[in-house]
């Protein structure tokens, strides 16, 4: 793989991982962490990253306390005026 | 009294609807507000205001667009304009000289295995996680948040956050390197890499 090639890779990388590519350049960019081990070395760890953000930052349980709240919240409205 | 001044009917097929497909969104939109209001009072009143403006909006959402992106909407603009004023800001908007791998680059400088950075991202604590997450500033945080944590793609993004697409991918791109940064700290303060 060439240099040029590798940092035209990784500067797509973000977008390619965000799922933001479509045709072409996202098959280039697949085809290219196919057989480029730097490269493809890189994109696993920003998936990582990603992954690692949602499970730690992501859905928590809710309080009991707090769906009791929007339960009730919800029954003193009137229905929604269609 | 004009007919057109009289409310117009009530409609409980309408609150079903908001009970089967907006009620289960509470525990993404909770956690959400977590890390948006950084404390678990403020996000539970957060939530529970949020519910409220999008039950009695919900007649006004339009068919076939998309729901979630909606009230995610509704939860951030109600942040923005309760919550966001009584709180510290960071004055620290993250630099652009940052590398893009900075965190990888340094991991992989350290003694670790080949191949074993990602593994080092499992050991950092969550809440060091969700720290180096809340510490962004608001836009950067809030683009970071909705694309990693909640999986939205740039364009819902840009309709949540009222902002060009250009500029989610400018606030991404600035605030991973900016969380990159932090988690760097935060692995070399726990000592989970040893220089």
């Amino acid at each position: 793989m060439s240099p040029t090639e590798c940092e035209h890779v990784l500067k797509q990388i973000e977008l390619y991982l965000d799922g933001e590519l479509v045709g072409s350049l996202h098959v280039e960019i697949e085809r290219h962490l196919g057989g480029c081990h730097p490269c493809s070395g890189h994109a696993d760890f920003q998936r990582k990253l990603k992954e690692v953000l949602r499970s730690k930052c992501g859905c928590r349980e809710v309080p009991a306390e707090l769906l009791e709240r929007v339960r009730t919240l919800l029954e003193r409205q009137p229905d929604p005026t269609a | 009294m004009a007919r057109s001044q009289v409310a117009p009917p009530e409609d409980p097929a309408l609150r079903e609807r908001f009970e089967r497909e907006v009620l289960p969104l509470l525990p993404n939109l909770y956690g959400a507000a977590l890390r948006m209001t950084r404390n678990p009072q403020d996000a539970e009143d957060l939530v529970q205001e949020t519910y409220l403006r999008a039950y009695r909006g919900f007649a006004g959402f339009q068919e076939g667009t998309n729901l979630r992106a909606w009230v995610y909407r509704i939860l951030t603009n109600t942040f923005i304009n309760s919550y966001r004023k009584k709180q510290r800001e960071p004055v620290t908007v993250p630099d652009d000289d940052t590398a893009d791998w900075y965190l990888y680059d340094k991991l992989g400088g350290s003694n670790v295995e080949a191949s074993a950075e990602s593994e080092v991202l499992e050991k950092i604590p969550d809440e060091d996680v969700q720290r180096a997450l809340e510490d962004l500033p608001d836009g950067f945080r809030m683009a970071v948040l909705l694309a990693d944590v909640e999986g939205f793609s740039y364009k819902e993004i840009a309709e949540i956050l009222d902002v060009p697409i250009g500029t989610v991918m400018s606030r991404l791109h600035r605030g991973r390197k900016a969380l990159q940064k932090a988690l760097w700290e935060t692995v070399r303060e726990r000592g989970l890499v040893t220089d």
